[in-house]
Order: C-alpha cells, then sequence, then structure tokens
C-alpha cells in the first residue's frame, strides 16, 4: 500500500484517532530526551513542541532491512503502550518498511519502486542491518539484487540517510570477529549524501524520532560528531550521566551478580561496564516508556553496543579504562608518608661502616703509644726509601 | 748561616696573634733547631702501581661510572635514587658535596697555616693537602654532576644574566667549578713541573725552562685567592641549610651556619691531611714526623676550640640549650656529635699526646667523623623532622658514592708513585733517585736528581 | 734579637690595609643594602583567599585544575579509577585534604596550593633565577634556567615545589595561579569553579581585607581570630581562613622573618665584593712575606744541597 501523498501530521493523527493527549505525551518524552542539541525539542513547552510536529508535513520514510535482526525497528515500535505504537506509525510515514507492510513478494518490489518514484529527493532512507561487501555482496540479495546496490540505489535518491542501529553505522554484530562477510556500515559505502548514524543495539527510539521530526519540521538535520551521531544523545559517555555514578565515585560496587552491593544497586564497573568509554544516552532515556529499563537500571553492566572499537570486540566483563578520572569520594591525609628504605641497601652501608670502622681500628692500633716514636711498623730505620710492600 | 733578613713578625709578636691563634711552637726557620723527619715529598716506588687492593678500588670506580653514566644519560633520578620530595636532596649532595669537602678543605686548611700565618714546617705536608683536596672536589662535583636533574642547563654558569647573586647554591655552583679546576690544579702544578723536569725529552724540559720561571711568579698572587674562593664557597654551604628554615630542626638552624660550616671545613681539613699522613705512612712504611703532625693537630686543635665557642654560644644565645639536654633523639644526636668534636680538640691541647701516634690517628679520625657529622646532619638528620617520611639512599646511590669515594683512594695512590707528594726524609730523596737511574740505564740523574743526557 | 725591618713592616702592613680600605669603602657603600627593609608585595599582587568554614570538600578545584593546566590525573593508588593523588604532587597542582578529630569529630578541608609567598624562600635560593617572582607577583618557574639541583623543595617553608623525579627531563611543578590563561579567564581555575566560594581570587590587599572583615563579623568563628599569610614568612599571596587551629591542617607555624633574610645580612656586595677584596688584600700581604722565607729558604736549598724546591 503506498500513501499517495503524505500531508501534515496533525492531519495524519487525526484521521488515524490518535488523541492530542498522546501527541503531548510523546512531545513531553521526546524534551527530556533530547535536553539539548535538538532544535525541535528546544521549545518553552510540551505544547509548543506538538504544535511543531503537528504543522510538519509527514516524512516520507524508506526503510531497508539488511544484514539485520530487526531489534531496530522493534524498538521503534514496540513502544509499551499501544496508543504511542498508533503514534508512531502516524509521525513518519513509513512508505516502504518489510516488517509491517503488508505487501510481498512483487508487489513489495512495486511498492519500493513506486515510493522512490513518488518522493524522490525527498525521502528519507533509513537504513538497518549491515551491508556485506565480500564477494560482491552476494551475502545479503534484495529481490535478486544484491543489498550493495539496492542501498546504492534506494539511498541515491533520498534526501537524507538515518542508519539506525549499530550494525547500519558501524558493522554491528554481523561485522564481529573475523566478519566473515565483510560488513561493514552505511557511511564505510555512502560519501555523498547527509547520514546520520544512531548506533545502539537497539538504540533508542527517541533518538531516532528527534532526529526524523527534526528533518521534517525545520529541514534540517541535528548536529553530529566526527562519527556522525547526532550530540544531543551521543555527546556523553554513560559514566558521565549514570546515576550510580556516586557510587562509583565512593567505591561501592557490586562485585558479583546477585551479591550485596549488587542487590544494593551498587557501581557495576568490575562486572565489566564499558560505560565509561561508551557514548550514549541511556541514562536518561530508558528503554519502553518504563524508568530504569535500561541494562544498568537493571543490574547489568553495559557492554557498550553503541561503540564500534567497544561492542562485540572487548570481552563483556573486562573492565574498561577510565578515560577522564575525576576525584574519588576519599580525601588524602594532612601529611602522608613518603619514601621507602630498602633492606638492602640499609645492608650495604652497615657493612662498608663496619668495615671502615674495623680498618681505622685496626689501622690506630698499629701506631706507637710512646710520644715521639716516628717509627712505624715495616719501616725500616731511618729512611723509607727502600722495601716493604703495600698498596 | 746567613739568617734570612724577615723571619719574624712586624712589631715583634709572634704570628698569629692578630688572628687568636697563639703559638704551640716557637716559629723557627727551618734549617735551626729540630731536624725533622719530613723534608721533601718523594714519590712512592718500591711498591708496583697495580696492586690487588688499587684494582678492588678501580672496580668500585668502574661500576660506579657506569651507573652514573647510566644515570646520566638515560635514566629519571626515581630509577637510580631513593630520594622523594621531602628529602630532595640525597646521599650525593649532602654526603659527598657537604661531607667530602670538608675532607678537601685541606689545601685551605694547610695552606692558610703554611703560607699565611707562616708555619714554614707545613710545606713538607702541603702537596698531600693540595692531592686530596683535588681528589675530594673533584669527586664531589663529579657527585654534583650525577644529581641534578637538569645538567644541560649548567650552561646558564656562563651568562651572567641569569645569576642569582642572592642564592647561596650559585655561589657554589660558581666557586666550587672554579675553584677545584682553575686554582687546585694550578697549586697541583708544581708537582707535575717537577716530574716533566725530569722527563726525558729535550723539548718538554725546553719548554719547563721557558715557562716556569713565568708562571711561578704568578705564584704568590694568585694563591691567596685560592684561600679566598674556598672560605666563600664552604661558608656558602652553610648558608643553603639556612634557607630551609623551620625544617631543619632548632639544634643546628642558625644565622650562623655559613661560619660554622666554614670553620669546621678548617678543622675537617687539618683532620683529613693528618688521617691521611699517617694512613700513607702505614701503608707504604714510611717513618712519621710528630713535629709535623703535632702542629697540625695543634692546629686543629685551637680551630675546635674557637668553632666550640661559636657553636656551643650560639646554641646557648638562641635559648637552646633545653632542647640540648632534652635526651631525646636530637639531643643526643647533638651531644654525640659535640662530644666527638671536642673530645680530639681536648685530648690534643697535652703537648705530649700530640706527638704520640696512636692518640694522633685516632683523635684525627674522631675529629674528621665529628666534622662530617656536623656537617650532614642539618642536611638529613636532623632536616625535616616529624615529617613522617623517611629517606635512606637506594643500593645505585650508594654504589656511586663509594665509586667516587674508592676513586679518590684509587687515583691517591696513583698519584702518590707518579709524583713526588708524600712528604719523607732527605735521604729517601737521593734513594728513590737512584732507584730510578738503575731502573732506566738509560735516564741517568746526577746527584741531584736531574737527568743527564749525554 | 729580631730585626725589624721598618721597609718590610711598611710594605707588608701597607699592602694590606690599602687593600682594606678599598673593601672597607665598598662595604660601606653595601651597608645600606645589608641593613634593608624587609620586602613586600608588589602593589597589584594577586592571590586568594581561602576560607574552611566554606569549603564542603567537593573537589571540583582539583579536577578543574587538572583539566585547566593540561595534567594528567593522578590514578596511581586508585588503579586507573579516580583521580586520587595522595598529596601535591607532579600531577596535581592543587589537592583538598581532609583533617579529623576522632575524639571529638571536628573535621576541617583544607585546600593546598603554592602560596606565592610575598619574600619567597624559592626565589631566593635558585641558582639561575628559574624560579621568579612575575608580574602580579605570581611565583613561575621557567624551564630554560632550571638545573633540577631542588634546592627550591629544600627551602620552600610549606613543600610545595614538585620535580619530576622519574623523568629524564623533570620539571619543577608547582600551582601557578593559572597565568597562562589569567587574561582569558580573569581568575584561576579552582576559584572559578568553586560552587560555595570557599576560594576567592583578587588582590591581596583586597583579600586581606575581605578576611578581617570576615574575622570581625564572626567573632569566635575563626581560629585566633588570625589570617594566616598576613605576616608568615614574611607574608604570603594566599591567605587562609581556618576554624581550626593551622598546624592541624598542616600549615606551619612560621616567624614573620622571611626565610630569606636569615642570609642577606651583609648584602650581595658585601659578601661577594667587599669581603674578597679585603681577605684578599691580607692574604696577600702574609703571603708575599712568607714567599720572601720560602726564597731564601729555596736557594739554600739549591746551593747546599743541589735539590730544586716543592712548592
Amino acid at each position: 500500500m503506498t500513501y499517495a501523498e503524505t500531508g501534515s501530521i496533525g492531519d495524519a493523527l487525526l484521521r488515524s484517532g490518535v488523541s492530542r493527549r498522546v501527541l503531548l505525551e510523546f512531545a513531553g518524552k521526546l524534551m527530556v530526551a533530547a535536553p539539548a542539541g535538538l532544535a525541535l525539542a528546544a521549545q518553552w513547552s510540551p505544547e509548543a513542541v506538538a504544535e511543531e510536529i503537528a504543522k510538519a508535513r509527514r516524512p516520507s520514510v524508506i526503510w531497508l532491512h539488511f544484514q539485520d535482526c530487526t531489534g531496530c525497528t522493534e524498538t521503534l515500535l514496540r513502544a509499551s503502550k499501544p496508543d504511542l505504537g498508533d503514534l508512531i506509525l502516524n509521525l513518519i510515514s513509513l512508505d516502504y518498511h518489510e516488517t509491517v507492510m503488508a505487501a510481498s513478494g512483487k508487489q513489495a518490489e512495486a511498492a519500493l519502486r513506486d515510493a522512490m518514484t513518488q518522493n524522490a529527493g525527498k525521502y528519507i532512507c533509513v537504513v538497518e542491518g549491515s551491508i556485506p561487501t565480500k564477494d560482491q555482496g552476494i551475502y545479503m540479495k534484495l529481490a535478486g539484487r544484491p543489498a550493495l546496490e539496492v542501498l546504492a540505489d534506494v539511498a541515491g535518491k533520498a534526501a537524507a540517510v538515518i542508519a539506525i542501529g549499530s550494525c547500519a553505522s558501524w558493522g554491528g554484530v554481523p561485522s564481529a570477529g573475523i566478519n566473515p562477510t565483510g560488513a561493514v556500515g552505511v557511511d564505510a559505502l555512502l560519501k555523498d549524501k547527509p547520514i546520520v548514524n544512531v548506533p545502539g543495539c537497539p538504540p533508542n527510539p527517541y533518538t531516532f524520532l528527534g532526529v526524523v521530526l527534526q528533518y521534517a519540521t525545520a529541514g534540517t538535520l541535528p548536529a553530529l560528531d566526527a562519527e556522525k551521531r547526532p550530540l544531543f544523545a551521543f555527546d556523553r559517555y554513560i559514566h558521565d550521566h549514570c546515576p550510580r555514578r556516586a557510587h562509583f565515585d565512593a567505591g561501592r560496587f557490586a562485585r558479583q551478580f546477585g551479591d550485596e552491593g549488587h542487590r544494593h544497586g551498587y557501581c557495576l564497573y568490575p562486572l565489566g561496564c564499558k560505560g565509561p568509554i561508551t557514548h550514549a544516552g541511556c541514562s536518561t532515556r530508558h528503554f519502553n516508556e518504563l524508568p530504569e529499563v535500561w541494562p544498568i537500571g537493571i543490574g547489568a553492566p553495559c557492554v557498550g553496543c553503541t561503540e564500534r572499537n567497544v561492542a562485540f570486540k572487548i570481552p563483556i566483563f573486562e573492565t574498561s579504562a577510565v578515560p577522564a578520572p575525576t576525584p574519588s569520594a576519599q580525601y588524602p591525609e594532612i601529611r602522608p608518608e613518603t619514601g621507602t628504605v630498602s633492606a638492602v641497601a640499609t645492608g650495604i652501608v652497615g657493612a662498608v661502616v663496619g668495615a671502615l670502622a674495623g680498618a681505622a681500628y685496626v689501622a690506630s692500633k698499629r701506631f706507637s703509644k710512646v710520644a715521639g716514636d716516628e717509627a712505624v711498623p715495616g719501616a725500616p730505620a731511618g729512611d723509607g726509601g727502600k722495601g716493604g710492600k703495600g698498596v | 748561616m746567613a739568617r734570612p733578613a724577615s723571619r719574624a713578625t712586624p712589631l715583634g709578636v709572634p704570628l698569629g696573634v692578630p688572628l687568636g691563634v697563639p703559638l704551640g711552637v716557637p716559629l723557627a726557620p727551618p734549617h735551626a733547631s729540630v731536624i725533622h723527619r719530613w723534608q721533601r715529598g718523594v714519590s712512592v716506588r718500591e711498591v708496583p702501581l697495580v696492586t690487588p687492593w688499587f684494582l678492588l678500588f678501580a672496580g668500585f670506580f668502574v661500576v660506579g661510572t657506569a651507573i652514573a653514566a647510566f644515570r646520566l644519560f638515560g635514566g629519571s633520578l626515581a630509577s637510580f635514587a631513593a630520594m622523594t620530595d621531602v628529602y630532595a636532596w640525597g646521599v650525593w649532595k649532602t654526603f659527598n658535596v657537604m661531607a667530602l669537602t670538608a675532607l678537601g678543605s685541606s689545601a685551605l686548611a694547610v695552606g692558610l697555616a703554611a703560607w699565611v700565618l707562616g708555619r714554614h714546617r707545613l710545606h713538607s705536608v702541603m702537596r698531600t693537602a693540595l692531592v686530596t683536596s683535588f681528589l675530594f672536589y673533584t669527586t664531589a662535583l663529579l657527585g654534583l654532576l650525577t644529581d641534578v636533574g637538569r645538567p644541560w642547563n649548567f650552561w646558564n654558569l656562563l651568562l651572567p644574566w641569569r645569576w642569582n647573586t642572592e642564592s647561596a647554591l650559585w655561589e657554589v655552583a660558581l666557586a666550587m667549578p672554579v675553584y677545584c679546576a682553575l686554582f687546585l690544579l694550578y697549586e697541583n702544578g708544581p708537582m707535575v713541573v717537577e716530574k716533566l723536569w725530569n722527563a726525558r725529552s729535550d723539548r718538554v724540559r725546553g719548554w719547563v725552562r721557558t715557562w716556569h720561571p713565568r708562571i711561578r711568579k704568578t705564584y704568590p698572587f694568585v694563591v691567596p685567592f685560592a684561600y679566598v674562593l674556598p672560605i666563600i664557597h664552604q661558608s656558602s654551604l652553610g648558608g643553603l641549610m639556612v634557607l630551609a628554615g623551620h625544617k631543619v630542626h632548632p639544634l643546628w638552624q642558625t644565622d650562623l651556619l655559613p661560619l660554622l660550616y666554614l670553620v669546621q671545613a678548617l678543622i675537617c681539613g687539618f683532620g683529613s691531611v693528618i688521617v691521611v699522613l699517617m694512613t700513607s705512612c702505614l701503608v707504604w712504611r714510611r717513618p712519621l714526623d710528630v713535629k709535623v703532625l703535632g702542629e697540625l693537630a695543634n692546629l686543629m686543635s685551637w680551630t675546635t676550640l674557637g668553632w666550640l665557642v661559636l657553636r656551643l654560644g650560639d646554641v646557648v644565645v638562641r635559648g637552646r640549650v633545653g632542647d640540648a639536654l632534652a635526651m631525646d633523639a636530637f639531643g643526643v644526636l647533638f651531644l654525640a656529635e659535640t662530644a666527638a668534636v671536642a673530645v680530639p680538640a681536648l685530648v690534643l691541647r697535652s703537648a705530649h699526646l700530640r706527638e704520640t701516634p696512636r692518640a694522633l690517628y685516632t683523635m684525627a679520625l674522631l675529629a674528621c667523623l665529628g666534622g662530617i657529622a656536623y656537617r650532614f646532619i642539618p642536611t638529613t638528620l636532623a632536616y625535616a623532622p616529624g615529617a613522617g617520611s623517611t629517606y635512606f639512599p637506594a643500593v645505585p646511590e650508594i654504589v656511586i658514592t663509594l665509586g667516587l669515594v674508592a676513586t679518590v683512594v684509587g687515583a691517591f695512590s696513583l698519584v702518590v708513585k707518579r709524583f713526588a707528594v708524600l712528604p719523607a726524609p732527605l735521604e729517601s730523596w737521593h734513594h728513590a733517585v737512584e732507584h730510578d737511574s738503575h731502573a732506566h740505564p738509560s735516564h741517568r740523574s746526577d746527584a741531584h736528581g736531574h737527568a743527564v743526557h749525554d | 734579637m729580631i730585626l725589624l725591618s721598618r721597609r718590610h713592616l711598611l710594605r707588608t702592613v701597607g699592602t694590606g690595609l690599602s687593600t682594606a680600605a678599598v673593601g672597607g669603602a665598598a662595604a660601606v657603600a653595601a651597608a645600606p643594602a645589608a641593613l634593608a627593609a624587609p620586602r613586600t608585595a608588589p602593589a597589584d599582587a594577586v592571590g586568594m583567599l581561602y576560607d574552611t568554614t566554606k569549603c564542603i570538600g567537593c573537589k571540583a578545584c582539583v579536577a578543574e585544575c587538572a583539566k585547566v593546566n593540561d595534567l594528567v590525573p593522578d590514578t596511581e593508588l586508585s588503579g586507573g579509577l579516580w583521580q586520587m593523588p595522595a598529596d601535591l604532587n607532579t600531577q596535581t597542582k592543587n589537592i583538598i585534604k581532609l583533617w579529623a578529630d576522632p575524639a571529638t569529630g571536628q573535621t576541617s578541608f583544607v585546600k593546598r596550593q603554592c602560596m606565592h609567598c610575598v619574600d619567597p624562600a624559592c626565589v631566593s635560593g635558585c641558582p639561575f633565577n628559574a624560579l621568579q617572582k612575575g608580574a602580579l607577583g605570581i611565583v613561575g618557574w621557567d624551564g630554560a634556567r632550571c638545573i633540577g639541583c631542588r634546592y627550591c623543595e629544600v627551602s620552600c617553608p610549606f613543600e610545595i615545589p614538585k620535580f619530576e623525579w622519574k623523568k629524564f627531563n623533570p620539571k619543577i611543578v608547582k600551582c601557578e595561579l593559572c597565568r597562562h590563561v589569567l587574561d582569558r579567564d580573569g581568575q584561576p581555575g579552582c576559584t572559578r569553579v568553586c560552587p560555595t566560594g570557599a576560594v576567592v581570587f583578587g588582590r591581596r590587599t583586597d583579600l586581606l581585607a575581605d578576611a578581617k572583615a570576615r574575622v570581625a563579623a564572626h567573632p569566635g568563628t575563626y581560629h585566633l581570630d588570625h589570617v594566616y599569610g598576613e605576616t608568615e614568612a614574611g607574608g604570603t599571596q594566599v591567605l587562609y581562613l581556618s576554624h581550626v587551629p593551622f598546624e592541624k591542617l598542616g600549615l606551619p607555624a612560621l616567624p614573620d622573618r622571611s626565610v630569606p633574610t636569615g642570609l642577606r645580612h651583609g648584602g650581595v656586595a658585601l659578601k661577594l665584593i667587599a669581603l674578597p677584596v679585603v681577605l684578599y688584600g691580607v692574604f696577600l700581604g702574609f703571603f708575599r712575606r712568607n714567599w720572601k722565607v720560602h726564597e731564601e729558604e729555596a736557594a739554600r736549598l739549591k746551593a747546599e744541597k743541589g735539590l730544586e724546591e716543592q712548592l
């Protein structure tokens, strides 16, 4: 099924019977999820944000699945409340989405072609899953065409590309280990399109929606970092905004799953938490719209799923380095002790002093106790020119 | 016999009174009255240059130098020393420089006594004093080189506008190398020239014949400066610890430190030359000369009494007598150090004991020990007291220090075998000349010990 | 009977006295330097005022100092987890320490860093002026002149300068009041981030007045109603107000006399010019007389025994 016209989001919501209350709720959540760095969410109130969204033209989205697990789709659509799920489906026009569309086979292929031609140059291409490059990319084919070709074709006519999930951002799970299929992310293949990477396994849906809606409302993409990730969600390490940070600073740790510390909700650093080296916003955004539903929140150490150098590379239970250490909660003493005394050194000094003292004693004994006696043992009387051994 | 025209001091007053040191023995020209043993420096000929003991010292030298080279050219101070920010000066600065240059002040002490106070009898031991001073100073400077963390910036010594003339350490950094490299070398020159004069080469002898008189003319003008310089820098070594303020225990910290260190340097200078002379005589089987040694001991004793007045007076004036008698670690240390310095001074007041070899030796050793202790304690044992931190030199530090001391001993034994340094009776000179001409049949000497060429 | 030669007497004493006169004149000229007045802070001297009653020990100043000064935080004790220096060191120019009395439960934080003394011992002792009191009275280090002798460590009464023992090219590291960014930020990093204003930056005169005002406004709060650093060791540009005795916080009891004063008796001109000249003159006088004796003895030796002198 294609949507010939997209119209405004507000109209779409009305038509679908999604209540304004749900839109307001969503707007509020978006503001919390993107407190800084997203122009759309930088409004005075949820009402203002909702109005911006309602005014906007429903963006046309063509969603491609490559080497994926569909988790990113799930994260978007499995909202904990059905209302919200309806809302999301109406915020964007999913003109092509293999998981949710009813069509299949030749009808699906036709749907893709239609969507591309009708919204050429205007649609957003969302890529989920990595693209295999080895052996001319035969390891992932869509309707007989390798993913490489499909990507070049579809993304080539898109206004912007959003790579959702770690797989599309840098290769993800298929790229782990020896990377048998040569899986890479979108930005390794597309060089001349605006790309936004939203890594995560899966990423937070609000991050994705924030980017899309920003584009829909203002036609711009949010500020990105060097890895093309939106700064409003990826500018900080988890460690720098973790609710358990005070435990870390105070040295209160969970050292084994299920121990006292773990049950008290202490810091999971010794269990291999990659929070110190992982950029993501999970600590504020959580998942499933339920508080504390995120890995650390439920007592599972972060595995660094957004970072290409961490996820599926550094073992899960290996402790991570802390790139920018800050003061701990302990204090140094007024007068700390320093200095070490080496036993060997003491021994040597003792031996030398003893030897010198002994030598001095022996030498002094060999001098005469008689005043005026100038003879020295071993010296011939009279002169000292000949004979004798010595040093 | 002709008597020299000016034997006595002006005003008929015995020499030395203006400086407050009464004479122990009436000043007499060398050729009159007492015949004493030590008349001339004679090199040690009977013993080979390289002996097992020498090899031992040379071994220490090699190992110490190797470690020092590693430290200087590729290492950090942390790997080679146990110094910390609390105890920033380790054994090289506090022992090799502060303490051992006191032992190396014999050139100053004997020189002042012989040339300024006019104790002509001491000329026979002058060379020994000069050689030991040179060796102690050189090794102290080498230790200093190993110790500083940024030695490449020593070229700042050549930029006067960068000098901090208020700094005692600047004075030491400038005066000690200049003293050692210029003046001590100059003063040790004559024994080298003497050897060159007896060399085989006519060219060398010609060179000596031309230059020696000219250089000799400068002697009375250069050498007094060689007494001024060490006075400046030995007192500056004391001044160094003044800046440590309250970190030095009050029993030792005083504004008088420069003067006390200077006088102590003189004491140690006398003491060390006595010990060196007597030990050398023991080792190389030479007779002593109790008159000369007694005079040195006498001078040491009087200087020490003067020092004690200053030291104890200073403690009293600053109101620290309570600390001295407190019987805590520092009080006991103070008493021990003072005893080590005072006992020799008092014992050697006895003219009888001053000519008793064993008493001379033990008292001189004790005086040196006490003197070193005095100069060493404010920099380490009495420094930063109660700080809760400790310092004990690390093994590489100790090895380098031992290497430096071994260098002094080994080099000394080399020098006395090749140059006429150690004093001996006149007959030895002639024996040495004979021995020399037997050893080198082609190198004949006349009766005066001068080489003769056909 | 000793023959006294007037000529000899006059010549010898004359030499000595004339040089002594020259030296004495120099000494008189140098005398004003010898009695120089104690040094005072420059008029635009800046500093900090730290008040223990306001410090909450948050250590924002410690973290910020490392950032502004490009220091790698010291994480050795924590195995890489936290910035956890045990004391000021080459990676820590500023530190917060805690004092606690288990008996009474009384506690206090204390911020330690260079005190920027009015008459610093380190500056006085540094042989080549590597440590200098520069603009605004800030004591700074210049690597081009430093020989790494660590005399500054020995002389500092507060034990502040730290030496990079582990490096082949070691530096002296200490707080320099962020002088490299003072123009840009207007104040050092620590005072900028302090959330309670426990440490503030400003002109020393203003800070001293402020401190005294605080003491007056809160009688009985501050220990001995005393501003530490006003006169200690000749005065420091970093001032402390504390509700507990200063010694407990590691701030030593120091006399009002600055540390280098003990060495300034006599002044440089006296020590380095007048005294050496006088001494030289005296020594020269006596030396020359004894030299004559020696020459005669040498001549006699040569004539009678054919031996050369031994100098």
